[in-house]
């Protein structure tokens, strides 16, 4: 049951998992709190919160998944493709609301 | 190799679990006793003896705040703010806090409700009380860097129960088992069966305890559509009114007094604190809160509040008035108040209060247990994770693992014999209290790296054991109070907290009892003791009692 420490994963490819878990699942949990409050039907606000209090669990996830992917680069694409599309999006909601 | 998604999970339990398991040990342990800060306090505050406390009069209170203004104007005119929190059943003196600037510590004192004069040390039994034990639960006592320490464990808390899940094909059936006697097997049943049992209890008081911190932990929202300003969001948020910045322009503060009575009427409740933002500044605002009712409402988990009153602190003109247990803000905002309520156990009185207790009591030992297996598992057959440095690693778990469990366990109950032993009068003795509970815990962490581990258990233990049996007895020695004597006079608070202690005392023996049978068995494997250098008997029982 117990899979060692260190082998059978080479110990670089362990410490770039341990920084997409910790700091990039964060900011995929943040860019996913700003995209999601642009989409919930609330007043600012309130949609800020909303967002928020799912993001948690974006963040779970996201550590969930950087140690299920089956290498470390595929963990970091799985935290990059979502992070970059929901930041473009809400980037582009951002400046077309405020026009 | 190509590992499966349970494989991995496995490690990221076994590792995420084990690095993380110390802290979370002492958020559950301390956040349990926080269920009950309230009759914790009546106890080390020698409330029973004291007996009951007389309400303030309207014109008593009046005369209070009067006494702590001219104090505070005279200790610091311009101040970031001033609270004068009145005199109430669990702090029977006036307290006056204030902070000058943002960078400037946070002043305490207690004074004299009658004469506005500084109360001198050896008084009252001065003690921070049961707020110790919420206060180490959120931050350990190290402000905004423990805030981030907890909340990070807290999400390698969430982590763990997910992959632990995954781990667990057979959850069901793993609920159902239990093998005791069987060394290593029963460390994982037990486990098992603990988690499972507080599964979603574990999920609720994690997530919520993060919501309650959700603008510290996740500001991005905010940062990105209010362009960080959070005095705003929150005013918007809250339906309140706008936030008042400093103006940097010399105002008096308007006469609290006539305030307070004017707010106690707008909200049609007796004031618990009156708290002057901006003192000295013309941009001042004074806020009249109610006091808080631990009987009222408990039937609610939306829209519980004391009720305040916003005045302008120059011209005293009322800006806001919420009357208690008033719902403002949208649904949203509710749910992260529900959320708030779940986890500071604010609805259902004591039976939801003993339901949390026991069930963030079995959240602590499932902790507890999955350390202790971690190494149960390795004394029998190292896995080698750490190659040379293995041996050594292992050590440092294992009086990790002692420290973390017995010894906090020993600090907790020392914490009040520390209460009862410490002189009165010694300055800041609230702060004393806390910085000898810290002291006690290094003592043990040092206790555990010297002695070999199952001897450092059996020692640790055996002194909790005994602090928790002998605590009615030591609250007679000291102050003549008791057991015996807080139940004739139907004292719940005070009994609680010593029948409670004396139900851990026996828990805790019996542990010892568990351990001293198995060490008193024939050593089986001989070859690990070598590798930690602790004496064979020492190491072998582990090994299970097969």
């Amino acid at each position: 049951m117990s899979v060692p420490f260190a082998s059978p994963r080479p110990r670089s490819a362990l410490l770039s998992r341990i920084v997409a878990a910790v700091f990039g699942g964060y900011a995929l949990a943040s860019v996913f709190s700003i995209f999601v409050s642009h989409l919930l039907p609330a007043e600012l606000p309130e949609a800020v919160l909303g967002a928020t209090l799912f993001s948690f669990a974006v963040y779970t996830a996201a550590i969930v998944w950087v140690f299920a992917a089956a290498s470390a680069t595929r963990a970091w694409l799985g935290l990059l493709i979502p992070g970059a599309l929901m930041g473009a999006l809400a980037f582009a909601l951002q400046v077309g609301g405020a026009a | 190799m190509k590992t499966t998604f349970r494989q991995s999970m496995s490690w990221l339990h076994t590792w995420g679990g084990l690095w993380f398991t110390w802290i979370l040990f002492a958020i559950f342990l301390t956040g349990t006793l926080g269920v009950f800060d309230d009759p914790i306090s009546h106890w080390l505050r020698e409330k029973g003896k004291i007996g009951e406390f007389t309400p303030l009069t309207a014109e008593q209170r009046a005369d209070a705040v009067r006494k702590a203004q001219a104090y505070l104007q005279e200790k610091s005119p311009r101040a970031e703010f001033w609270t004068i929190g009145l005199p109430d059943d669990e702090n029977p003196e006036l307290r006056v806090f204030w902070r000058a600037d943002d960078d400037a510590p946070v002043h305490r004192l207690r004074l004299d409700a009658q004469t506005g004069r500084e109360l001198p040390p050896g008084t009252a039994r001065e003690t921070e009380g049961g707020h110790h034990f919420v206060h180490m639960h959120f931050e350990f006592h190290a402000g905004m860097a423990g805030i981030w320490i907890v909340g990070a464990a807290t999400v390698a808390m969430l982590v763990a129960l997910v992959s632990g899940i995954v781990v667990h094909k057979k959850i069901f059936t793993d609920f159902f088992t239990f093998r005791p006697g069987k060394g290593q097997r029963s460390w994982l049943d037990g486990h098992n069966a603990l988690g499972v049992l507080t599964l979603p209890f574990l999920f609720m008081i994690s997530y919520t305890g993060l919501i309650i911190f959700w603008s510290i932990y996740m500001p991005a929202g905010i940062l990105a559509r209010y362009a960080g300003d959070e005095d705003a969001f929150f005013a918007k948020l809250n339906e309140g009114p706008p936030p008042r910045p400093m103006q940097f322009a010399d105002a008096p503060v308007h006469e609290l007094a006539s305030l307070m009575q004017r707010g106690e009427a707008a909200i049609e409740r007796e004031a618990g604190f009156v708290v002057v933002n901006h003192a000295g500044d013309r941009s001042a605002a004074v806020r009249i809160f109610g006091r808080f009712d631990p009987e009222a409402e408990t039937d609610r988990l939306v829209g519980r509040s004391n009720g305040s009153a916003l005045f302008d602190g120059v011209s005293g003109e009322t800006i806001d008035v919420q009357k208690p247990n008033t719902v403002r803000g949208g649904n949203v905002l509710q749910t992260q108040r529900t959320m708030n309520a779940l986890h500071f156990v604010r609805f259902g009185g004591y039976p939801m209060k003993w339901l949390y207790f026991l069930s963030g009591m079995a959240g602590a030992a499932m902790l507890a247990t999955g350390a202790i297996l971690f190494m149960v598992k390795r004394r029998k057959k190292s896995a080698n994770e750490f190659g040379g440095a293995t041996p050594r690693v292992y050590r440092i778990i294992e009086a990790l693992n002692v420290a973390a469990i017995a010894g906090l366990s020993l600090a907790c109950i020392g914490f009040f014999w520390i209460n009862r032993l410490l002189p009165l009068d010694v300055a800041q003795r609230g702060t004393r209290e806390i910085v000898l509970f810290f002291a006690l815990w290094l003592l043990t962490l040092v206790h555990a790296g010297l002695r070999p581990p199952l001897a450092a258990w059996r020692e640790q233990l055996a002194a909790v054991a005994t602090l928790c049996l002998a605590l009615p007895l030591l609250n007679l020695a000291t102050t003549g109070d008791w057991l015996f004597a807080a139940l004739a006079r139907g004292d719940g608070e005070t009994a609680g907290v010593e029948l409670t202690a004396i139900a851990f005392g026996l828990i805790f023996a019996a542990a010892l009892r568990q351990l001293q049978r198995r060490m008193a068995k024939p050593a089986v494997d001989t070859r690990i003791d070598e590798k930690t250098g602790a004496p064979a008997n020492d190491v072998a029982p582990a090994t299970g009692g097969r």
